[in-house]
């Protein structure tokens, strides 16, 4: 008996050897341990043999069943490794090849400057506000204190449609907007495109600027600065950013300041003036109905297309117009 | 204003080099634009005498020369310069001497002849250009050997310093030197003793003043008797030069002289070219005048002038005429000091084009109480140089109209207060006190009295900014703005443009900026009939018209970029149109639109993909995207439209509600070769308002039971509308029907020319039970009877 399964399972052992498909190994597995297989036949056999001898006989049967189940299972192993290893073989890709439907487009270099100032002014507790572009006399000018024949007027190259309407030459007239709809205290930033009749390699003749006003009861002209100080250093992620405050003069505040960074766009370390500033003046908060001895405002105006510069490493200011793909694909 | 900075430091001279200077004059409100050394740096250059020109045997254009330099011996220095002769005087560079650009002087041959340094011309030095092909010629009297640096005081830099209107006190030397004391405490020491030059003869000018308040003080002079041959010092020139001022002969140049150094415009005439009374008053309309520099105005009955009985002889305040004006054959001088007031002057320098020192000036102010000392300045220079005799000062002044000094009062509290930093009064004090301010205590602070030039003072915030200018804006302390901390307010029903602007981005738009006004002939082309707003004074004639829509700007980008290799373009653009519209107060209705272009492939790479142009479909993706965005998929639909831009079979209105809120489409074939573009375009605008509402979201419950679907395919005419089709459907009341889409266009076999076979999924589902086979055929019956009433469709 012994040799009788010894012989069968060196014949599984050959058969399996050629085998190629499941299929086959299956018909291999029916012939030995199916109903009818040739073990199943042999342990049926057991019947016959003596009390003494039929467990001994029995689990020799069961170890050559078990031999034989374990050639099976690890031909079937060996079978569907070759299929998943085909299928892996197959479909193997280039990985380096480039992704699908990639098309990713970019802000504006001056969105991407006006976001990040509005952002860091909302969180201050800023509101936004804007208005219209071709704006009156009035709001342009005489409630900001500039009246017709004020000298500050030939400061600003106005663009005119008529002789009461321009194209606004700064935000300040949204200023003025608020304040005549809005109750103080207020915190409100005004973004947006102005214009001045000027084109040269160091203006266009219509750019971007934000301005911001506080209404405060107390305010001072110490924390106006020191707001504009921190301001500059968050939007240039720079402690260390050296600024300068200067005197000077525009009708609509008092004090008045310019700001300068000391910058090395230009490789030079020079200042570059990049905003102006100052205490509303009295006679502004009067023409919009609120009263200079009880409020007081802090206001400032920056330029965005300057910050853009300075940040974005533009050394021409045209190109923010041009729009040449080539340019603003940089700004992803 | 350009001026020498020693000039300055001949009025106050603080131990400051020349940066510190220029950045202290800065701090103070007194901008400087630019610094420049009147010099190139260079050592060791003297006044020499050329004692003998002798041509050199083997060169033509080089001489030999003995010069005396002011040692033992003369040297001998091999020259090139035309302008060589024995006898002048000459900058000459020594051995061992340094030019500008490290250009060392050493002893050397030239073409065998021994030469012992250099003679230099102004551009060797690195002096401005002095028109003189050669050597630089000094007078006859420079001092031998003296150093030139010494000599033409080159150790000097011109401060260019740019003024705020508010400060028209310091348009002067003397005004600078004002500040730079009130910043430094280094004293004002004047460089001239003020006099009294008038003489004791009758004035023989008469004037008269018919408009006080125009011009309430007008002093004239007659100096006769003076040496006609006079000419202007070597100093005075220098320091005109240094101000940017040619030399104009004596007269004209003491003038304009006091009105450096002062501030004062002064005023000459040929006293015997005056033909009766000097007349100050306003201009009859159409009286001519030919201005010094020849040019005939026509003037108007507002503009000021000087007359005499002959007509107008100057421009008050701006320019004197060319009959009165003093010549080489002058004998006889009237001096005219006034006080324009300036209102009178304002605005016409720029209505007749002549922008002057006097007139830029006069526009922001000059200090009443200045033409006194100004005309005894002026005399006193002129008298100096030219002697001659002086008449007493015709002076005819009107009180009531010069400004007055105003007193106004400063609380210390509210200096604290708005500058929000302690300054001791002591200080206070002394910043008012070196300002020149009549300074008086008081219980509160201070009454405080402006000098006559400081006619900017008129409130007390104009106090204050004077004490934070001249303490330091920089030494203020920082303090944050306190403020109650409270939320600010986050509608939720409310689009970001930015979140628009970035869907854009994520389906590869980049952003563009173009400007408002635009060419009105591209603008007519896109919309002939639409009326636009046009600028008075546009920069150039292309950017004349403000724009009614985002296409020019967008298609003129478009057409940049394909003409430099970028045939794949998608752009967007957020901003104002504007519309002509008379009953706005602007004249114009000003609208926030969202607009987009698109033009070459659909995709960006196409290493599998198929590779096709863009067409309408893409365009409406990005569309129906940010439609989408805002939930409004419902209220927004897309009808056929004609726009004049657009490809009559190929646009669409975008309707909310009923209104149209943007357009979209093909730029018409005939319009792509006159905007300049090229290949197919696809362009649209909305209005952002119709983007900006949104609806915060309220979820329903889902239905737990099975949805049934109904593929129909149904036969319509083919000019019959897709969405004509899907509305007559949805029209079928029902709570059943969830939804019906699109999912195939057939044309071809099978289908009759004339027609298609459009393909729909209805989704069919009841809230709270499974439907039975009956209800949903019901529903299908109900679909089939509005189609075929609605678009004539019939189930295939």
């Amino acid at each position: 008996m012994q040799e009788q399964l010894q012989t069968i399972i060196s014949h599984v052992q050959d058969a399996v050897k050629s085998v190629l498909d499941l299929a086959k190994l299956d018909e291999i597995r029916v012939q030995y341990l199916g109903k009818k297989g040739e073990l199943t036949s042999m342990m049926k056999m057991l019947g016959k043999l003596s009390n003494e001898e039929r467990p001994k006989a029995g689990q020799m049967i069961n170890e050559a069943k078990q031999m034989v189940q374990g050639i099976l299972n690890a031909k079937k192993k060996e079978l569907d490794d070759a299929v998943l290893a085909k299928q892996l073989a197959e479909e193997q890709i280039d990985v380096t090849l480039p992704g699908r439907d990639v098309d990713l487009g970019g802000l504006h270099p001056v969105t991407r400057t006006l976001n990040r100032i509005e952002t860091l002014f909302l969180k201050a507790g800023f509101n936004v506000e804007t208005g219209p572009e071709i704006e009156d006399d009035w709001h342009n000018f005489e409630a900001l204190n500039i009246p017709e024949t004020h000298p500050a007027r030939a400061m600003h190259d106005t663009f005119y449609i008529n002789e009461n309407t321009v194209l606004r030459t700064h935000t300040s007239g949204v200023q003025i907007r608020t304040m005549e709809n809005k109750k103080p205290p207020l915190r409100i930033i005004a973004p947006g495109r102005v214009y001045r009749c000027d084109s040269d390699q160091t203006h266009t003749p219509m750019f971007h600027q934000v301005e911001g006003l506080i209404i405060e009861k107390n305010a001072s002209f110490s924390q106006l600065r020191t707001l504009l100080i921190e301001f500059l250093r968050e939007f240039f992620e720079d402690d260390s950013l050296k600024t300068r405050f200067r005197p000077s003069y525009f009708p609509f505040t008092e004090p008045s300041a310019e700001v300068d960074i000391a910058t090395n766009l230009f490789g030079d370390g020079r200042w570059i003036e990049v905003l102006g500033c100052g205490m509303v003046h009295p006679k502004v908060l009067t023409n919009v109905g609120i009263d200079p001895d009880e409020y007081t405002g802090l206001a400032f105006g920056l330029g965005v297309e300057r910050l853009a510069m300075l940040r974005y490493n533009v050394t021409d200011l045209r190109q923010f117009f041009e729009n040449d793909l080539r340019f603003l694909q940089q700004f992803k | 204003m350009k001026i020498s900075e020693n000039w300055l430091r001949e009025w106050t001279d603080p131990n400051w080099d020349t940066n510190t200077l220029s950045e202290e004059l800065s701090l103070a409100g007194l901008e400087v634009d630019g610094i420049e050394p009147v010099a190139g740096a260079f050592t060791n250059v003297v006044v020499g005498h050329v004692l003998s020109v002798e041509k050199h045997p083997d060169a033509d254009k080089l001489n030999i020369t003995q010069v005396d330099v002011g040692d033992a011996s003369p040297v001998q220095i091999v020259c090139g310069a035309k302008n060589v002769v024995a006898g002048m005087k000459a900058c000459c560079a020594k051995v061992g001497a340094k030019l500008p650009g490290d250009f060392k002087i050493k002893k050397a041959k030239l073409r065998g002849v021994p030469s012992n340094g250099m003679l230099c011309g102004a551009s060797e030095l690195g002096l401005p250009d002095d028109g003189v092909d050669g050597l630089l010629v000094l007078p006859a009297d420079a001092p031998v050997g003296m150093d030139i640096r010494g000599y033409l005081d080159l150790d000097d830099s011109i401060i260019d310093v740019d003024l705020t209107p508010n400060r028209a006190d310091c348009f002067s030397v003397i005004g600078l030197a004002r500040d730079v004391h009130a910043v430094s405490g280094v004293a004002l020491t004047p460089p001239f003793k003020d006099k009294k030059m008038a003489g004791t003869n009758e004035c023989p000018q008469s004037v008269k003043v018919q408009d006080a308040q125009a011009c309430p003080k007008y002093l004239g002079c007659v100096v006769t008797d003076f040496d006609t041959k006079a000419s202007t010092p070597a100093w005075m020139v220098q320091k005109l030069q240094r101000s940017g001022l040619r030399s104009l002969g004596l007269v004209v140049d003491i003038t304009n002289y006091v009105l450096l150094e002062l501030g004062q415009p002064m005023h000459a005439f040929d006293l015997d070219t005056l033909k009766g009374s000097v007349q100050v008053r306003k201009a009859k309309s159409g009286e001519k005048l030919v201005t010094l520099d020849e040019k005939e105005l026509v003037l108007s009955d507002d503009t000021l002038v000087i007359a005499d009985d002959s007509g107008v002889i100057a421009l008050a305040g701006i320019m004197g005429g060319l009959s009165t004006s003093v010549t080489l054959e002058t004998t006889s001088l009237f001096f005219e000091c006034a006080h324009f007031s300036r209102l009178a002057i304002t605005g016409k320098a720029r209505k007749y084009g002549l922008h002057t020192d006097a007139s830029m000036r006069f526009e922001r102010g000059v200090d009443p109480m200045l033409p006194e000392r100004a005309l005894d300045r002026a005399l006193a220079l002129f008298s100096d140089v030219a002697g001659g005799t002086i008449s007493q000062v015709y002076a005819t002044i009107s009180e009531v109209h010069l400004p007055k000094s105003t007193t106004i009062e400063l609380r210390s509290e509210t200096i604290t207060k708005r500058l929000g930093v302690d300054i001791s009064k002591a200080q206070v004090q002394q910043i008012f006190e070196r300002l020149g301010f009549d300074v008086k205590e008081n219980v509160f602070g201070w009454e405080l009295t402006a000098p006559s030039y400081r006619f900017d003072m008129s409130i007390e915030m104009d106090l204050i900014e004077e004490v934070g200018r001249i303490f330091g804006y920089n030494n203020l302390p920082e303090t944050p703005v306190y403020a109650p901390m409270t939320l600010s307010a986050l509608p939720e029903s409310e689009q970001s443009l930015l979140a628009l602007k970035m869907a854009l981005v994520q389906r590869g738009y980049n952003e563009v900026i173009t400007y408002s006004f635009v060419e009105e002939s591209k603008q007519k082309l896109l919309e002939p009939t639409l009326p636009y707003v046009l600028l008075k004074n546009p920069i150039s004639d292309d950017m004349k018209a403000m724009r009614t829509n985002l296409f020019s700007g967008l298609l003129q980008s478009v057409a940049y970029n394909q003409n430099r290799q970028q045939p794949r373009v998608r752009l967007f653009e957020s901003g104002l149109v504007f519309y002509k519209n008379d009953s706005e107060p602007t004249g114009a209705t000003q609208v926030p639109m969202l607009g987009g272009v698109i033009t070459g492939n659909a995709f960006a790479s196409g290493w599998d993909a198929v590779e096709r142009t863009v067409d309408f479909f893409d365009l409406k993706g990005d569309v129906e995207t940010l439609i989408r965005m805002s939930h409004q998929q419902e209220s927004i639909r897309f009808d056929v439209c004609e726009h004049p831009a657009l490809h009559p079979g190929q646009s669409a209105s975008i309707m909310k509600n009923g209104k149209e809120v943007g357009i979209m489409g093909q730029l018409h074939p005939s319009l792509v070769k006159p905007i300049g573009v090229s290949g197919k375009v696809y362009v649209f605008q909305i209005c952002q308002d119709a983007l900006m509402t949104m609806q915060v979201p309220a979820a329903k419950a889902i239905s737990k039971f099975p949805e049934v679907q109904r593929d129909l395919a149904f036969l319509v005419n083919e000019g019959t509308a897709v969405q004509a089709l899907v509305d007559s459907i949805m029209a079928v009341e029902s709570d059943i029907l969830k939804s019906v889409e699109l999912f195939d266009i057939y044309r071809g076999e099978g289908v009759d020319a004339s027609q298609k076979s459009i393909a729909l999924t209805l989704k069919i589902q009841h809230q709270e039970r499974t439907l039975q086979d009956e209800e949903v055929d019901a529903l299908i019956s109900e679909v089939l009877i509005s189609a075929k009433q609605a678009v004539n469709a019939e189930l295939r």
